[in-house]
C-alpha cells in the first residue's frame, strides 16, 4: 500500500478526493469500483492513493456507491456529484 | 451436489435432499416484478400486507395495535432508509432471525454494531481473500465440474451451483470436510425458520452444540481459519465473547452459502438467455465484475429485507409511524424506471450504477468481495472448460428464476462439447 497524504486530499485528475474517516466502514466498495483510486488502509478505513489513479466516472461511481456517504469530490473548492 | 469426496458421508447419513426443501422456503413465485412496479408507480411507500401469488383476495383486516407493515418499492426510498439506521433499526430481526441465529450483528444497531462488525471484518478484505482464490475456490469448482464434463450436459444448479459455496465457506472457518453435508441441512433449516420452526430450531441447536466445541477446541489451539481470527481480535480493547462468534458463524452459513449459489444461478441464467453477452464474456474476462453487478441488478437473490421505525418518520412524503415493520424491496428498487432505463432487462453493458443487491449503508453485505470473487471463479471455469455452452434444447424442463424471499433458477440445464 501506497502512503496517503496526511489530510487525505489529494489531486486527482482536476478531482479532489476526501474521505471522511469516522464514516467509513470498512466496506471496500470504492476499492472495488476504482481500484486505482482506493485502497484500504491496515485499520480497515478506506485511504485515496498517490498518485490517485483511474477515471473521474470511477470515482464517481465509488462516491454514489459508498454505503456511508463517506466519500466527497471536489473541484476547485465546490463539492460535485455525478453529472 | 455430489462431488466425489462427499459420496461417502452422503451414503452413510439419512437420505436427505436439501434441494427439496428450496421451495417451501423461497416462496413459489415466478415473476413478482410486474405487481411491484404497478405498486411503484401508485407511490413508493406502501401500507399493509402484499400479496404476490397473484389472487385478487383481499388481505383479511389486521387486528391489533401494532401499526401496519409498510413496503418499500423506490430506489431513492430504500437508500434513504438504508442510510438512515438511527430511525431505521435493524433490531426488527431479534424477533426472526435472532431467535434461530442469537444476536448477530445483523440485528445490531449502533454503537455495538460497529465495534462488532470492525471486529469480524478483516478475513473478509478482498486483499485477505486472494488468498483463497486459488488454493480453494477453483479447486473446489475443478472437482466439481470434473464430475461431468465429459458427459456434454449437466445441469448447473444441482451439480456445481448448489454445492461450492458450503465447501467454501467452511473451509474458511477451518471446519472439516466430512461435515459439509450437515453444514447444507442445517443452512436450510436455518433459513426455514418461517416456514418449519420445528426444522429451525432443531438445526439452530445442532450448530450450537456442534460449533461451541469447535471454539473451545481453537481457543485452546488455534489454527489458520476464519473461527481462530475470531477469538483473539481485539480492537481497543473489545473483543468477541463465545456467545457472539457463535452468533456470528450461524449467520455466516446462510449468509454466505444460499445467496451466493442463488447469484451464481441468476448470472448464469441471464448469460445463457443472451448468448451474444455470454460470448462477449467468454472473450474478455474484465468484464465479468459488471456482468455480475448486472446480474445482482436485475435478479438479486435476496429480493426483500427490514428495518423496524424507532421514531416517526417521513418517507418519499409519506408519514411512518414509530415502531412500523419496513419492508424493503431490493429487486423493486433495482428495477426502479426512474433509475434505470429499460429496467427489466437484463443487459450487462449499460452504464455500471450501484445497485442495491447486496443492501446499502452500514450493514452492506459483508461477503460481497467474497461473492464477487466466488462468483467470478466458477463463472470463468465454465467459460475456460464447457466449450460452446447453452440451454439444452433437448431438456424435458421450463428453467425459469422463481421464489419470492430468495430468487434463483429452477434449474440450468445446459449441454456443451465435452473435451
Ligand atoms: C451474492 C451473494 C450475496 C448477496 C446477494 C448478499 C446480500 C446481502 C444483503 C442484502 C445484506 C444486507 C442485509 C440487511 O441490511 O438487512 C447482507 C448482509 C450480510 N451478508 Fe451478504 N450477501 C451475499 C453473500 C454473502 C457472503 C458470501 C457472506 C459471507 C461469507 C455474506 C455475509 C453477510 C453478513 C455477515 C451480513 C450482515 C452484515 C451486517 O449486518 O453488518 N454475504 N448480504
Ligand atoms: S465505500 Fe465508503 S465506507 Fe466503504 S471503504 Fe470506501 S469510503 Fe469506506
Amino acid at each position: 500500500m501506497r502512503d496517503r497524504l496526511p489530510d487525505e486530499r489529494i489531486a486527482a485528475l482536476s478531482l479532489q478526493i476526501l474521505i471522511d474517516r469516522d464514516k467509513c466502514m470498512g466496506s471496500g466498495n470504492c476499492v472495488f469500483w476504482a481500484p486505482g483510486t482506493f485502497d484500504l488502509g491496515d485499520d480497515g478505513i478506506s485511504v485515496v492513493l498517490e498518485p490517485a489513479e483511474g477515471e473521474e466516472s470511477k470515482m464517481f461511481l465509488a462516491q454514489e456507491g459508498c454505503p456511508t456517504r463517506a466519500i466527497s469530490l471536489w473541484r476547485d473548492g465546490v463539492e460535485v456529484t455525478s453529472p | 451436489m455430489m462431488s466425489a469426496s462427499l459420496d461417502e458421508t452422503v451414503a452413510e447419513t439419512a437420505p436427505f435432499d436439501p434441494f427439496e426443501l428450496q421451495d417451501t422456503v423461497t416462496g413459489d413465485i415466478r415473476d413478482p416484478y410486474p405487481r411491484m412496479a404497478d405498486l411503484r408507480r401508485q407511490s413508493a411507500v406502501h401500507f399493509g400486507n402484499i400479496d404476490f401469488t397473484g389472487s385478487d383476495d383481499p388481505e383479511p383486516p389486521l387486528v391489533s395495535e401494532v401499526p401496519v407493515p409498510v413496503s418499500v418499492f423506490g430506489h431513492d426510498e430504500v437508500v434513504s432508509v438504508l442510510r438512515d439506521d438511527r430511525t431505521y433499526s435493524s433490531t426488527v430481526y431479534e424477533g426472526i432471525m435472532g431467535v434461530v441465529m442469537g444476536p448477530t450483528i445483523l440485528q445490531m444497531d449502533a454503537p455495538r454494531h460497529k465495534v462488532q462488525r470492525a471486529l469480524v471484518s478483516p478475513a473478509f478484505r478482498s486483499r485477505i481473500l486472494e488468498r483463497w482464490e486459488t488454493e480453494l475456490v477453483r479447486s473446489v469448482v475443478d472437482d466439481l465440474i470434473d464430475a461431468f464434463a465429459a458427459r456434454g450436459r449437466a445441469d448447473l444448479v444441482r451439480e456445481l451451483n448448489f454445492g461450492f459455496p458450503v465447501q467454501v465457506i467452511a473451509r474458511i472457518l477451518g471446519l472439516p470436510m466430512v461435515d459439509y453435508p450437515k453444514f447444507q441441512e442445517w443452512t436450510i433449516g436455518l433459513i426455514s425458520v418461517a416456514s418449519n420452526w420445528d426444522r429451525a430450531m432443531a438445526a439452530s441447536e445442532e450448530l450450537r452444540v456442534y460449533l461451541t466445541a469447535v471454539i473451545e477446541q481453537r481457543r485452546r489451539q488455534p489454527a489458520d481459519d476464519l473461527i481462530s481470527d475470531l477469538v483473539v481480535a481485539e480492537i481497543e480493547g473489545e473483543r468477541l465473547s463465545d456467545e457472539d462468534i457463535l452468533a456470528f458463524l450461524r449467520l455466516l452459513l446462510p449468509a454466505g452459502v444460499e445467496t451466493t449459489y442463488r447469484a451464481t444461478g441468476n448470472l448464469l441464467f441471464g448469460l445463457l438467455q443472451h448468448p451474444e453477452q455470454l460470448e462477449a464474456l467468454r472473450n474478455d474476462r474484465a468484464l465479468f465484475p459488471q456482468a455480475f453487478e448486472e446480474s445482482l441488478r436485475w435478479e438479486p437473490p435476496v429480493t426483500v429485507i427490514l428495518r423496524k421505525t424507532l421514531k416517526d418518520a417521513v418517507l418519499g412524503g409519506v408519514p411512518i409511524p414509530a415502531n412500523s415493520d419496513v419492508g424493503l424491496f431490493l429487486g423493486a428498487a433495482n428495477r426502479d424506471d426512474r433509475r434505470y432505463a429499460d429496467p427489466d432487462t437484463f443487459d450487462m453493458f449499460r452504464q455500471a450504477q450501484q445497485h442495491v443487491g447486496f443492501g446499502f449503508g452500514v450493514h452492506m453485505c459483508l461477503g460481497m468481495h467474497l461473492a464477487r470473487m466466488e462468483a467470478r471463479v466458477a463463472v470463468n471455469a465454465i467459460l475456460d472448460r464447457l466449450d460452446d455452452i447453452r440451454f439444452d434444447p433437448d431438456a424435458d424442463d421450463d428453467p425459469h428464476i422463481h421464489g419470492m424471499a430468495f430468487r434463483s433458477p429452477t434449474s440450468l440445464p445446459v449441454c456443451f462439447s465435452p473435451r
